[in-house]
């Protein structure tokens, strides 16, 4: 391939694709990063909606919706599902479920997987594309069905699932029987939802794995690849293995509803609604839990994965030294990735497994905190000595630290059984993976956008606004999750769909301990319910950023705007389609700051040496 | 742009992309077949029930196996002679490989076909019994032999279409239906489910029944104006379901947001109250708990946290949407000085309809939402629609029993301590039906002397100081029984065994059994080639007919997966398999009708497209190898 014929292919593929084919049906990497982008952070703003919407009924149970919640829903929709403007349990339990599935499924996992790995993976490697670019689009196309086939069965009239996040049986299995035609129940629209995403991730998994296998650039071993791409790859295996049992499960929750068998259904099931239940029975609830979990635990690490891998690369570029512990960090993953497929029924403690398997499940699971602190050690050590710059993406790349850190370690807790009877199913569970999701997670995944924003747009992101998103996440974040922590230690339930009201019927001077001690922790209620309606406020000054930064933001000078050192920084600003301008060749590893026999406090990968080792073919651009 | 590495290896990695990517993808597939291999184990090991053992017809099964690993080599052949550049030779060995998944199809859907028209039941005894269903004429018995022809080949014309029941769209009835004569349906405004309505209206027209509005629905409280107002005794229709729904639906919302409105304002009001009265301050704190003084000041502060939050819950009971209790008194609700009740318009949810005769309706028994009781004078359906009036018999009427299985019967005995066999002659089916009584003496009988034969053959088993083994009665133990299964559960060679020798002893009593000394043996007919594909020949052979009143029955089904999870497995895995089969074959046959003009411009990115096809084919076939023992073999 000489220069030329790259150079008119480029401008071949950038004056003839349509609007259609450039921004909808793009085959292009980075547009497809974008597609996931955008729509998994609409995903991420409906499902805040929704616990927005649960937050009014957990602190004010009796009040109806106030206006400014109410207003979204339309007038019909509100006769069917409220009653008299106040959230009912059976819309609390849709609206709980919902927010869990969109939240992992439709928004997270897609944010960092899918945006991120889809636009800076190929440019940290070096390749034109992604190396199946149409089955890169399928994927985006599926998911993006998938995701509307579960929303849709909220105007259905079964209403969208409503068994929780988890989906677990009998319960599933039962909910939603009144709809005669299966397939326009919500419960059964959400196993095809769930087979379509799960399908979507597979074909970007393996899309993934053979991208970063097969298209590094030229010089690019194993260990230069930046920590972002091994991230990636850890994740895409993740996906690739950890995924297809649940697929299975939902293969066979989906044939327990339409074709009516009983994979886990159990023997004599009676409900209040039909008596007996005409199945065969014999099946076992056990085996769901079992083949979710085996998904349920990995995917975590799906999505925490591209958030350390994003603080990963923004803590070298800003504080302007290598990663520390480069490969110890490597390997860790690698570890975390593969201790993360045997730790999954830590989940399942109070199913009664027995004591032999939860021992080795607490086994498991105290061990994979290791890799995990091996991982988040690094980086904080990283920051030592560093002269750190404070850009936006630094300033959340910070936060994630120790938000992360909050989350990880009130986890330690619930890897024993013992603890799990008293912790099990309690705001202490929730506490504990909402700091590790919102934000640590999140926070990782905004600090991406702040830190390749300049990289997509070509303009920076306004300092102010991003300040003002983020001092107020920052505070809310905690308000909110913090008091789950002491709420679930005095027993709240994460399912209570009044936050806990009916306790509070029973006299103060009562000998209902339990009554009293909910009594005396439900005014958090209201704290954490004020802080997560702020944290939508604060969300504001963000979006205003994205499209206000777009439009107007200082425009980039260079192609490398915080002097970094990875391969996506040598591209033009935006890249245009095939990425590389020249063909990439590394030289060196991915962190080299502050080289002491080096000028500039920066070396970038595609710099050729000063005595070159090897002549490549032609000069690489440098900027 | 260019994506490196589509045809030619990169040379580090030494693979081209798309062979990484079906290592990849098969190594997820591996994990998706092994999730539901590992749920087939779960199953089977967690079964409360005997798990059908050796059901499938064999032969088909490993046909179809020996087909799949020909198909296996032919498509490696294929692509060898891509390689080689031989396309006549490609375009041979591929259209067997296509040929032969066509083939494994067709005796897939054989097999499936066969299932899907076999039905099931479960008796509330736990007897099992399978056969045909919604054969109305061979009920008498005496022709049955000669229309069995007609049974299971529409081909046959419709000569004998009054044998059957039939529904409203003359389609055949062969499911287990509550047959209900109704003189009041009311219908759930809300999900009552079309198609029943439809069912039930074409049946009324057909039958010559009126079914009308039972009283006058006023959707409007007999004010008048825009809001309609439907007539008793209009007559049903689609439209009018249709108006009602709508009506319903209209009024539900607009009452709804005036009570959310209201309630707002009762709040408000609240809220008021609270701040001007200060009724949550330490003042009313100590008013209302006397003993709050005498706490200490940690305790105390505690204890007001807990009354200030009983208070909100407390609260709510003092707030309805027509009055609010207040400090001073209780205030009524309004809004432009209206109260709710004046606004409140009629919604009810449910339409009722009376026949001017009994209507009679069948509904499939999964529908039917009430347990059966003959003395039912009402029965609600799934979608909320309630039935007044009787029920009329409905049994279900086998027509070609083929299989009778006590096994789960007797192991839910010999859980209670009972006899097996003193529990299966005190069934219903045993005692109530005499041919049915007949068939057990002689498998009885039969059995017996198989287990003699065993013995004959096969000896005690010994222990390892050479003296026989004796069982806690002191009996010897032998070395071979007959299993559970041949004890418990009469196939349709067994049944067709005893039919036969019944026929050609008729009116001499029940017939003696005498199984050739061998330890072979069984009471069985030998199969002809076509009923190792097709099941029985109901033509030539002989079945017994059994009605099984609505009160006996407890589950019933189709062999399909809503029969038991063996079923459920086997329709799955096998069911995913064969969509792996088709989407395989769809593949290789485009590379075999479209591929010619890639062959002449890349033929070595045809071949690696070839060599990734065959990758996936070799597992589709791995997957069969497994599947094949745990469903046919084990």
């Amino acid at each position: 391939m000489s220069a030329t014929a790259t150079h008119d292919e480029l401008h071949h593929d950038h004056h003839d694709p349509g609007f259609v084919r450039k921004y909808i049906f793009s085959t292009d990497h980075k547009m497809i990063g974008l597609q996931y982008g955008i729509t998994a952070g609409l995903f991420l703003l409906f499902g805040f909606f929704l616990m927005i919407a649960m937050r009014w009924s957990i602190a004010f149970p009796h009040e109806p919706l106030p206006g400014w919640i109410a207003m979204f829903f339309p007038d019909g929709w509100e006769a069917r599902w409220l009653q008299d403007g106040k959230l009912t349990g059976d819309a609390y339990n849709m609206f709980g479920a919902m927010h869990g599935t969109i939240m992992v499924f439709l928004g997270v996992v897609p944010l960092g997987f899918g945006a991120f790995g889809n636009y800076v993976t190929p440019l940290q490697i070096g390749a034109p594309d992604m190396a199946f670019p149409r089955l890169n689009m399928m994927s985006y196309w599926i998911y993006l069905a998938g995701g509307l086939v579960m929303c849709a069965s909220f105007f259905m009239e079964s209403g969208a699932a409503k068994s929780g996040w988890t989906n677990y049986s009998p319960l599933a299995g039962i909910a939603d029987g009144q709809i005669v035609n299966q397939w326009l129940a919500g419960q059964t629209q959400w196993l095809i939802g769930l087979v379509l995403l799960i399908t979507s991730s597979l074909l970007g998994s393996v899309n993934f794995i053979t991208t970063i296998i097969n298209l590094r650039a030229r010089g690019l071993t194993w260990m230069r690849m930046p920590f972002f791409v091994w991230a990636m790859l850890v994740t895409g295996f993740l996906l690739l293995l950890a995924f297809p049992p649940l697929e299975a499960a939902g293969i066979m929750q989906l044939m327990d509803r339409v074709a009516g068998s009983s994979f886990f259904m159990p023997s004599g099931l009676y409900t209040s609604a039909e008596g007996l239940m005409e199945i065969s029975g014999g099946g076992s609830p056990l085996l769901f839990q079992h083949l979710f979990w085996f998904l349920g635990h990995p995917e975590v690490y799906v999505l925490l994965l591209p958030a350390i891998a994003c603080v990963a690369e923004i803590i070298p570029a800003n504080t302007r030294k290598p990663l520390w512990g480069y490969k110890a960090m490597v390997y860790g993953v690698l570890v975390l990735g593969f201790l993360s497929f045997i730790v999954w029924a830590h989940h399942m403690y109070m199913t009664g497994m027995g004591p032999v398997v939860s021992t080795f499940f607490q086994t498991t699971t105290v061990l994979i905190s290791i890799p995990s602190v091996i991982l988040l050690t690094s980086l904080i050590i990283s920051l030592w000595q560093g002269s750190i710059r404070f850009t936006p993406a630094m300033i959340w790349a910070c936060a994630f630290l120790p938000m992360f850190g909050i989350g990880g370690l009130t986890g330690l807790p619930l890897a024993f059984n013992l603890v799990g009877l008293h912790l099990h199913d309690t705001y202490y569970v929730i506490g504990h993976f909402h700091y590790v999701v919102a934000p640590g997670i999140l926070f990782g995944l905004f600090a991406g956008v702040y830190h390749w924003y300049p990289k997509i747009t070509g303009r920076f992101m306004s300092r102010f606004l991003s300040h003002l998103h983020f001092w107020p996440s920052l505070i809310c974040m905690n308000l909110i999750f913090f008091p789950m922590l002491t709420q679930g230690m005095a027993g709240f339930h994460r399912r209570w769909y009044n936050g806990g009201d009916s306790y509070l019927a029973t006299d103060p001077e009562s000998a209902n301990v339990f009554g009293r001690t909910v009594a005396e922790h439900i005014d958090l209620n209201i704290v954490m319910s004020y802080a997560a309606w702020a944290m939508a406020l604060a969300q504001v000054p963000f979006l205003i950023n994205l499209v206000w930064s777009k439009l107007a933001g200082r425009k980039v000078e260079s192609d490398n705007p915080w002097n970094a050192t990875t391969l996506e920084w040598a591209t033009p600003t935006p890249p245009g389609h095939g990425n590389f301008t020249t063909e990439p060749v590394v030289y060196r590893g991915p962190y080299e700051y502050s080289r002491p026999d080096h000028d500039e406090d920066f070396l970038p990968q595609w710099t050729e040496p000063k005595k070159p080792a090897e002549k490549p073919e032609e000069s690489p651009a440098a900027h | 742009m260019e994506i490196p590495y589509v045809v030619n290896p990169r040379k580090d990695t030494g693979l081209f992309n798309s062979k990484i990517a079906i290592w990849l993808f098969l190594a997820s597939e591996v994990m998706l077949f092994g999730g539901l291999f590992s749920g087939y184990v779960f199953l089977r090991i967690g079964a409360d029930y005997p798990w059908p053992e050796r059901t499938l017809p064999v032969l088909p099964g490993l046909i179809n196996t020996f087909i799949l690993i020909a198909s296996s080599v032919t498509v490696v052949f294929a692509w060898a002679a891509l390689k080689m550049r031989k396309w006549r030779q490609f375009q041979i060995f591929m259209g067997i490989t296509v040929a032969c998944a066509l083939i494994f199809m067709v005796f897939k859907g054989v097999e499936y076909g066969v299932k899907f028209k076999h039905q099931a039941l479960r008796m509330n005894d736990f007897t099992m019994v399978e056969g045909h269903i919604g054969y109305v004429k061979a009920k008498g018995g005496d022709d049955h032999a000669d229309d069995h022809a007609d049974d299971h080949g529409e081909e046959h014309g419709d000569d004998h279409a009054a044998d059957y029941a039939r529904d409203v769209h003359g389609e055949k009835i062969e499911a287990n239906q509550h047959v209900f004569a109704a003189e009041s349906v009311a219908f759930n405004l809300a999900r009552y489910h079309k198609p029943w309505a439809e069912d039930l209206i074409a049946e009324a027209a057909r039958e010559g029944v009126e079914v009308k509005l039972a009283e006058t629905l006023d959707f409007n409280a007999g004010e008048g104006g825009e809001e309609p107002v439907f007539e008793a005794g209009t007559v049903l229709s689609m439209d009018l379901l249709d108006d009602l729904a709508d009506a319903y639906a209209d009024n539900l919302t607009r009452n709804a947001t005036w009570r959310k409105r209201y309630l707002r304002k009762a709040w408000d009001i609240k809220w008021e109250d609270v701040e001007e009265n200060n009724l949550l301050g330490e003042a009313s704190f100590a008013a209302d708990f006397p003993k709050a003084l005498e706490l200490e000041s940690d305790e105390r502060k505690k204890a007001y946290t807990r009354w200030k939050a009983g208070m909100r819950a407390r609260m709510a009971q003092d707030v309805t949407i027509d009055e609010v209790k207040l400090s001073s008194g209780s205030k009524p609700v309004t809004i432009d000085d209206e109260s709710y009740a004046s606004r409140e318009l009629p919604a009810p949810g449910s339409a009722k309809f009376t026949c001017s005769k009994p209507l009679v309706l069948r509904q499939k028994s999964h529908d039917v939402i009430t347990d059966y009781k003959a003395d039912n004078s009402t029965i609600s359906l799934r979608d909320g629609t309630s039935l007044a009036g009787a029920y009329k018999p409905s049994p279900m009427d086998f027509h070609d029993v083929d299989g009778i299985d006590f096994q789960h019967l007797a192991m839910d005995a010999e859980k209670r301590n009972l006899d097996p066999e003193i529990t299966i002659e005190n069934s219903w089916l045993v005692k109530n039906n005499p041919v049915v009584a007949d068939l057990w003496t002689m498998h009885k009988d039969a059995i017996a002397q198989l287990e003699q034969n065993l013995i004959d053959h096969y000896g005690y088993r010994k222990g390892k100081d050479g003296k026989p083994l004796e069982d806690a009665a002191g009996n010897p133990v032998a070395k071979r029984v007959p299993t559970e299964k041949d004890r418990y559960r009469m196939g349709w060679q067994e049944i067709a065994y005893y039919m036969d020798l019944l026929d050609k002893h008729e009116g001499e009593g029940v017939p003696k059994i005498d199984l050739p000394k061998d330890a072979n043996a069984a009471p069985k007919v030998t199969m002809t080639p076509k009923e190792h594909f097709m099941g029985p020949d109901y033509g030539t052979r002989s079945f017994p007919h059994l009605t099984i009143p609505r009160s006996e029955v407890l589950l019933d089904a189709k062999f399909t997966p809503k029969w038991n999870s063996y079923y459920a497995i086997y329709f799955t895995i096998t069911g995913l398999h064969g969509l792996h089969v088709i989407g395989g074959a769809i593949v290789l046959a485009y590379y075999l009708f479209f591929g010619r003009s890639m062959y002449l411009s890349n033929p070595e990115w045809l071949a690696n497209r070839v060599e990734v096809g065959g990758l996936f084919w070799h597992f589709v076939d791995l997957v069969w190898i497994f599947a094949f023992p745990i469903f046919y073999l084990m």
